[in-house]
Parts: structure tokens; sequence; C-alpha cells
């Protein structure tokens, strides 16, 4: 057990060393890191326009109310901020799988995910968090939520939970450059575009819609059932506590299906 | 255009580049159908529980103007500002350079090749999005059919001659992920891309009218829809066309001063 914390401090240790070398090839491009923060930054003043502008014409979205609309998603971009600031690499192995850099993972005596989740930072990332946390602390500070410490504490489980089921999302996809041999994260980005349903309340949807955003791609519990739970939304709230339970769940089946690949993969030149 | 074959090989073979990669084309082509099925749920919830929440649309209309914003957003994709970036990085662009062609004319030729592609694809599956949503409006007139053919038309050399500007900040910074997304959030709101332009509060309605971005979208599918009466449709498409060959101009004068900037690696 002791040995086993040693190595999971180490890696994490390995994680963020990886990370800081990545950090400083990024800030040697001084006017990129800047641009991609505004540009971050444009993209949700943009999509919050355009939810303020809807509610100008009505109260309500089938009795979601604008704040609660907002804090949907505000947490889509927190969590997609997460997934690149500090995992932008899940988005890079199609390509080194391509090119045939991906061997280079496997020599090192490393586990070659957390090499992967340390592989790129996207500065982008902290532009979205940056933005999408001032909306979240706007839509929480307009909304009439009742305070106590348990609700407080849950608020930053299910931040995290969220955004670890991102990051789970992200790795699980890219792990299906091992199948499917693109140049490209093809997959990754697909899935990531139904991220776009997670961004108002789940109940406008088909039922259909409303099956692969709860039960295929859990992206419903990225943003809707925790906004619920924070809001008592009667029937939704109580699934919104086992939001933590999908983000494990979530992140074993990614780590599974990525080893699961990894043991297919044959390098490029054969 | 002095050799109007050249630029047509080099249509094609961009083209052709496109068939090779078909499959991931396809793919996110597909994956930014969410999008407009995300934006079909959510206006028909708002049409549904309060029906005046449209204006003066129709919910047949609003479903038309969905569609073919969609599909004029699907023609010209970030691939070609991304492109740029990689040439100017990679040094490729010194080939360009030594070519006894024209730059803009080779980045249009190059831009419009993938363009039957893309609106076919486009075209197949906002057919079916409407079909499951049960049916657009249709242009009442054939006048208004062919008015929005032309305007169509000048939206997309215009949505070219803003992308060609802004990919030459290229020449200054080295990624292009950050431009073009800028470029592309501006572009959404101002055009009418997410929302008719109707919808806007005064303030963000003049605004948008003395941006260029307008003729990609809002132009094309009021046009379509025909809700605009003679005279404003004409100075809009009007007004298309100034933006469109204004801003090709302003281009070749961007460029021009890009070259100087230029610095090969490995010469």
């Amino acid at each position: 057990m002791a040995a086993r914390l040693r190595h999971a401090r180490w890696l994490v240790y390995i994680y963020f060393r990886c990370l800081g070398q990545q950090m400083k090839a990024i800030l040697a491009y001084e006017a990129d890191f800047v641009i991609l923060m505004i540009s971050a930054g444009l993209v949700q003043i943009t999509g919050f326009l355009f939810i303020w502008t809807i509610f100008q014409r009505i109260p309500d979205i089938n009795g979601w109310t604008f704040w609660q609309v907002v804090m949907m998603m505000s947490l889509i971009f927190i969590t997609e901020g997460v997934g690149s600031l500090f995992f932008e690499g899940t988005w890079r192995v199609s390509r080194l799988v391509y090119n045939g850099n991906f061997d280079m993972y496997l020599v090192r005596p490393v586990s070659p995910i957390v090499q992967v989740l340390a592989g790129a930072v996207g500065f982008n990332g902290l532009g979205n968090i940056v933005t999408g946390g001032a909306l979240l602390a706007i839509s929480l500070s307009n909304a009439q939520v009742q305070w106590t410490p348990g609700r407080a504490l849950m608020l930053v489980i299910l931040v995290v939970s969220a955004a670890t089921i991102r990051v789970a999302i992200n790795l699980g996809t890219a792990a299906s450059v091992f199948w499917i041999r693109t140049p490209w994260s093809l997959v990754p980005f697909f899935v990531h575009q139904l991220g776009e349903f997670g961004k108002y309340p789940i109940t406008i949807y088909s039922l259909a819609v409303q099956a692969m955003v709860v039960v295929v791609i859990p992206f419903a519990f990225v943003s809707f059932f925790p906004v619920a739970y924070l809001f008592n939304m009667e029937a939704w709230s109580t699934i919104g506590l086992l939001t933590p339970l999908v983000a494990v769940y979530c992140l074993f089946m990614a780590v599974w299906i990525f080893r699961f690949g990894l043991r297919r993969y044959e390098s490029t030149g054969h | 255009m002095p050799h109007p074959r050249k630029y047509l090989a080099m249509a094609k073979a961009s083209l052709e580049v496109i068939f090779v990669y078909r499959a991931g084309w396809t793919v996110n082509l597909i994956g930014s159908v969410f999008y407009v099925v995300a934006m079909f749920y959510l206006w028909q919830t708002i049409f549904l529980s309060k029906p005046g929440a449209l204006g003066t649309f129709t919910w047949p209309q609003m479903k038309a103007y969905l569609i073919v914003a969609f599909i004029l957003n699907s023609t010209m994709t970030w691939f070609d500002e991304w492109q740029m970036g990689q040439d100017v990085r990679e040094g490729r662009v010194a080939i360009d350079l030594a070519r006894p062609v024209d730059f803009q004319m080779t980045r249009l030729a190059s831009a419009m090749g993938p363009i039957p592609f893309e609106l076919s694809s486009a075209i197949t599956i906002g057919a079916i999005v409407a079909i499951i949503f049960g049916g657009i409006a249709f242009p009442s007139d054939p006048a208004h059919l062919a008015l929005f053919i032309v305007s169509a038309a000048l939206a997309v050399l215009l949505k070219f001659s803003i992308i060609y500007c802004v990919s030459m900040t290229a020449f200054w910074t080295t990624g292009m992920e950050g431009v073009s997304n800028a470029r592309m959030a501006v572009q959404n709101i101002f055009s009418g891309a997410l929302i008719p332009l109707v919808f806007f509060p005064d303030w963000l309605r003049a605004l948008a009218s003395v941006l260029p971005f307008q003729g990609m979208i809002s132009t094309p599918a009021l046009t379509y829809l025909g809700t605009m009466d003679g005279p404003t449709t004409a100075f809009m498409i009007g007004s298309q066309a100034v933006w469109a060959f204004g801003l090709l101009l302003f281009g070749r004068l961007l460029w021009r001063s890009a070259v100087k900037a230029v610095t090969i690696n490995g010469g």
C-alpha cells in the first residue's frame, strides 16, 4: 500500500515536471499566448450574449431560468478549460501515433497515460477557466441557492467531478486512434461536439438525445445534473448527487479503454 | 485573372485533397450537426412555450433560417487559416512566393476547391435534419431563390476575403488557433449565425449593421425567406458586394506589407 502511494506521488510529480516543460515552450511565444487567452474569452462572451438575447424574449426555458442556463454553459466552458490547460495532450495522441512518435512514450519508464495527459498545454484553457469561473460566480450570486456548508462543499466536488468526466471522455476517445488511424483527432472531436447538448437543459431534447447525453456520453453530468442539484430542481437534483460516482466510472473506463488500445498498438511502418 | 486554367487546376487539386481524407471531413461535418440539432430543440422549446417569441418569424421560417445558416457555415472552415499558418511556419510560403501566380488568387482557388463537396454534404445533412423536424419554409417566389443564390455566392466570397485578411496575421504570430477562434466568435455573433439579428437589442443590432459579418449569414438567409422588401434586399446585397471586394483589396495591401515580415528558416 505504502509503495503504491509512493508510486502515485511519483507519477504526479512526473506529470507536473512534464507539464512545466510544455508551459515554458508555449510561453516562448508570448503573442500566441495572449491571443489564445483573448479568443477563449471572446467565445464565451458571444455564448453569453446569445443566451441573454434569448431570455430577453422569454422568462424561462422549460422552467429553467436565465442564470441556471448560464451556469450550465459556464460549467461546459470551465471543464473544457481544465481539459485544455492541464490535459491538452489527449488531443495530440492521434498525431503522435500517425507520425510514429508515440513509440517515444513507450520506451520511457513512466506510464504512457501520464505522459499523454502531460503532453501539451493549451493556454486557451486559462481563458476558459477565468471567464467561465466569472460566469459561474455571477450566476451563483444572482440565483437563489440555499447555501449550507454541505452544499458549498458539494459545489467544489461537483466542479471537480465534471472536469474529471470531460478529461476522461477526451482520454477514452483519444484511444480510438489505436483502431481508426487518422492524423486528426477524429473521434474525440466528434464526441466533443456532443458537448453542445450540455449547454441547455436536457428536458428540451427528445428521449433519444437525452439517453445519449445521460447514459452513452454523460455530458449531462458535466452541466445539467450539477446545476439541478445546486438549485434543488425536484426530481433531477437527486441524480446530481451521482456525479462523483459517474466521474470515477468514466475515469476507470477511459484508462481501461486506453490500455486495451495500447495492447493493439503496432507502431508505424509495418 | 489572366490565366484562369492555372487557378482551376489548383482548385481541383485542393478538392482532391479533401477526397483523400473524405472520411475525416464527413465525420467533421456530422459532428457540426449536433450544434444545429441542439439549436433546433432550443428554438422549438421557445416557440412552443411562447409562439410570439419568434417575432415576425414563423416556426417553418425559423427552421429554414437555421438550415441556411448551417449550410453557409459549412463552407470554408478554419482549415484555410490553419493551412496558411502552417505554410508560413514551415516555410512552404517561400515556394508560393517563387511561383509565377497571384498569391491571393491561389488562396481563393484552393479555398473554393472543396466547396462542391462541402455544399453537397451540408445540404444532405441539412435536409435530413429538416425532415426530422417536420420540414422548412421554401422561398415563395422564384425571384427570391435567384437572389438568394447571388447573395450566397457573395457571402462565400466575403467569407474568403475576411479569412484572407485574418490569416495574414500568420506572418506575425505562429499559432493560428487563437486568431481563428477569435474570428469565428466575432463572426458567429455578428453574422446572425447564432441568432437572427432582428432579435438583438438596438445597440447590438446597430453594431452588427456597420460590420461586414452580416453579409455572411443574415443577408442570404433573409433573402431566401424573402422577408426584406425590394429596395432593402438590393441595398443589402449591394453592401455584401462592396464589403467582399473592398476586403479583397485590403487583403492585397496587407499581403504587401506581410511579405516584408517573412523570415524563411533554413535559407
